[in-house]
């Protein structure tokens, strides 16, 4: 395993540990693990608990879901620099989609529970990580909005063109 | 302003009696005169000290004085040396500090003392380059008083170019060859002598006591077309118009790195130039400190420490500093002063120790916009009713809904279009359609068309040997030129693509004139992409090919999501970005929001609109979009250009 130190320079490389507090990304490297993981490796598990919030530093993770009938279904892609698992913090602790990921990767991990007791415990971190989290969750939001416009599809009030 | 009225011929055999008056209550003479075989501004006593049958050779980095064919006394055009030598000394005392023994201190400007001069062969570029000067340094809100007094103490008498040099691009500048104003005198130097009008009180009552008789209608018009000569010789070397924004458009050219390269940051050309008003002052102490004289010299903004301040400095690099000369010259003079700080001398050209030729630079760094004939071949059948027939060679499925159609034209027009236009498509029986070229080949043209309706159904469906009608290429293209050298963002959804690709080829044909260059493609679901062969061969290439389904399908294993996704976290590097972005409009404002806030400056984000073109020639006025049409004004636009209009709703 990599130093904590490590985990500081990699997380202040992301956006979003750029701009951190010095005493933001002490206390939040100091619970943070690096880790690479295989293509195909599941990180998290649509429905089940939510033990991890994670930040991909390489390579790139898709979230599926499970539709009966249909199979599994890539809802969304994680660039680098992007975050997993924001329902690690947000009740009921269960993943909202299965995180898979698609190339070889490299990951910065959370555990779910140090980081809820992190996060009660230490209210100037609370202040600075969770509008963070909240950008994560709108920016999926609009992502998803924008999907559900489906602009590249043929508009039938074109006709007679 | 030339009085017409009472011109007087002054006699070759009679120029004395202008110095005569010149010289009269102590006044000195200071004109041009050879010294060690350069021409200087010097004290003249006599006619004799003038430059009689000289005449200059000048060029990038050159300067000779050559015997001319005639006895004229005016024939050299401007030396190195300019007037404001004496209206702004390169080294004038300004004030006195001084400390006495009880430390109370004292501080006293030196007042102005100007000495009684008369100019004697200003030219019109000259006149120009004082009353720049006038502007900036006795006509806001401080003045410099030492100035205003050399200035109204001056007489100056100017001299009509009879030659122009042969880097002078007064003309074009807008100062010269004619003297228009800020005179006392003026002369025209003809064989015989001299037509002499006043252009002031001071110069009427010179000009009464000059012997000599009233000029001729001859003499004045072979004095006129002298001058006119000399406007015809030169022509107009620097495109002017729009110069200001052409070049404040330029911060990011890669020209000024290569100026740089070359310039030797010596600052010859501030020094030289007429109009250059920058100093620095030095303070000079005796030895126990309790005398100060504190001296202001010329500087210049090419000087390493011109821009520095405690802890660095803001024009570190050479190529900032030729970029800050060149700009404050053409550009942000204008916005300061009124006018360009450049009156066409040519002094800055001739005196470069390395021939850098500022014409030459204008026009590489922010190049005059082609008149449209010129950038665009007049398209075929560019008139209501008419169209050029040709030939379905060939069509390929791209996906479900969408198919590449190979014509063969016959009218070579249609083949000479640029990245971006479109030709409007005509089927006997069916409403004209627009369709953007999605590539030019060598004799034929390929048009990519997705079924929208009964109109794009049947085009799709006619079969090799058909034949249709087309009008084109029409509309602006992607400025694909002002992406040399820079990265290049090419954003696409669906079959935004197509409109693009000619981009693509342009590139990929030299590859190496081109920074990094990134194609984000997105699409409806993986099959609904098209060209997929082309975007692995251009991948080989050296663009990397992002791509991005809204829905992903059974064994897709790229990227899900908005296209905007590849864009959120990247970082553009240093290199400035120029991106061509075409797609549904919501996704263009989307793509567009994000390229802003990652710092892509709105006038190099190009975007296609969409709107409704039956004529494709502005005269249908279906298109219109704000003070736009956009069949003849687009399809391309900038962001910057659009304004509040991109992504307004209802336009």
């Amino acid at each position: 395993m990599i130093g904590e130190s490590g985990v500081a320079t990699r997380l202040k490389g992301t956006w979003f540990g750029e701009a951190l507090s010095p005493h933001a990304s002490d206390r939040l490297s100091a619970i943070g693990e690096l880790r690479r993981v295989d293509a195909g490796a599941v990180l998290l598990r649509e429905g089940a608990e939510c033990d991890r919030f994670g930040i991909l530093l390489d390579g790139l993770l898709s979230l599926r879901v499970a539709v009966a009938g249909r199979g599994r279904a890539t809802l969304m892609t994680v660039e680098p620099g992007e975050t997993f698992g924001w329902s690690a913090v947000v009740p009921p602790y269960r993943s909202t989609s299965t995180v898979v990921a698609l190339q070889p990767s490299e990951v910065i991990v959370f555990d779910a529970e140090k980081l809820r007791a992190l996060l009660r415990e230490d209210e100037a971190l609370a202040v600075t990580v969770y509008p963070r989290l909240l950008q994560v969750v709108s920016r999926r939001l609009v992502a998803t909005r924008t999907q559900l416009l489906d602009l590249y599809a043929r508009d039938r009030e074109y006709e007679p063109w | 302003m030339v009085i017409a009225a009472g011109n007087v011929f002054l006699p070759r055999a009679r120029l004395d009696a202008l110095f005569d008056l010149l010289h009269e209550g102590g006044r000195t003479i200071i004109g041009p005169t050879v010294r060690d075989g350069m021409l200087v501004l010097d004290r003249l006593e006599r006619v004799e000290d003038l430059p009689i049958g000289w005449r200059d050779e000048q060029a990038p980095g050159r300067y000779r004085l050559v015997r001319g064919a005639t006895e004229r006394a005016f024939d050299v055009v401007n030396g190195q040396m300019s007037w404001k030598q004496f209206t702004f000394p390169p080294k004038q005392k300004v004030g006195m500090m001084r400390r006495d023994e009880a430390g109370s201190v004292a501080f006293a400007a030196v007042p102005p003392d100007p000495p009684r001069l008369a100019f004697l062969g200003v030219r019109a570029c000259e006149l120009a380059a004082l009353g720049i000067q006038d502007r900036v340094l006795a006509g806001g809100t401080f003045v410099d008083e030492d100035y205003r007094a050399r200035r109204e103490s001056a007489l100056v008498v100017a001299v009509q170019c009879g030659r122009a040099g042969d880097a002078c691009f007064c003309a074009s500048m807008g100062t010269g060859p004619e003297v228009r104003g800020g005179h006392d005198l003026v002369m025209s130097e003809l064989d015989a002598g001299f037509v002499v009008s006043a252009g002031s009180p001071a110069g009427e009552r010179l000009l009464a006591r000059l012997p000599g008789r009233v000029a001729s209608p001859a003499e004045e018009a072979e004095a006129s077309a002298s001058v006119a000569a000399v406007r015809a010789a030169q022509g107009d070397p620097v495109v002017i118009e729009g110069l200001r924004d052409r070049l404040m458009d330029q911060l990011d050219s890669p020209r000024w790195e290569e100026v740089a390269d070359r310039c030797l940051a010596c600052a010859n050309c501030t020094m030289v130039c007429p109009t250059c008003f920058c100093t620095s002052t030095a303070i000079t102490s005796d030895l126990d400190g309790r005398v100060n004289v504190a001296e202001r010299h010329w500087d210049s903004c090419f000087t390493a420490g011109f821009a520095k301040v405690a802890g660095g400095n803001f024009r570190p690099e050479r190529s900032d500093r030729y970029r800050q000369w060149l700009t404050h010259k053409f550009a942000t003079w204008v916005d300061q002063f009124g006018t360009y700080g450049c009156v066409g001398c040519a002094r800055c050209i001739t005196w470069c120790p390395v021939g850098i030729d500022v014409r030459e630079e204008l026009a590489a760094i922010a190049p005059p916009a082609a008149p449209p004939e010129q950038l665009l071949t007049r398209p075929a059948a560019a008139t209501p009713g008419r169209f050029e027939v040709v030939t379905l060679r060939a069509s390929q499925r791209e996906t479900a809904d969408t198919t590449s159609l190979f014509l063969q034209p016959t009218e070579p027009a249609l083949l000479a279009g640029l990245p971006g236009q479109f030709v409007m498509v005509e089927q006997p029986g069916f409403p004209s359609l627009p369709i953007s070229v999605s590539r030019y080949g060598t004799d034929e043209l390929v048009l990519t068309v997705r079924a929208a309706g009964p109109a794009t159904a049947a085009l799709i469906a006619e079969a090799p040997g058909a034949q249709i009608g087309l009008r084109g290429p029409l509309g602006r293209a992607w400025p694909v030129d002002r992406a040399l050298g820079r990265n290049v963002l090419i954003v696409t959804g669906g079959i935004g693509l197509a409109p693009l690709r000619p981009v693509l080829d342009a590139i990929v044909a030299s590859r190496d004139r081109f920074g990094e260059v990134l194609l984000a493609y997105g699409a409806r679901t993986p099959s609904d992409r098209l060209f997929t062969d082309e975007l692995e061969r251009w991948a080989q290439h050296g663009i990397e090919v992002a791509q991005i389904v809204d829905r992903a399908e059974p064994g897709w294993e790229g990227r899900v999501g908005v296209v905007t996704q590849l864009l959120d976290r990247r970082d553009f590097g240093r290199r400035p970005t120029v991106a061509f972005v075409c797609g549904p409009e919501r996704m263009m404002q989307a793509t567009v929001t994000t390229l802003r806030d990652r710092g892509v400056a709105p006038e190099r984000l190009f975007v296609s609109m969409e709107r409704h073109m039956q004529c494709g020639i502005g005269l249908c006025g279906h298109c219109q979009m704000g003070p736009y049409f956009v069949c003849r004004d687009g399809p391309v636009f900038s962001v910057g250009e659009l304004g509040e209009l991109f992504g307004k709703e209802g336009l």
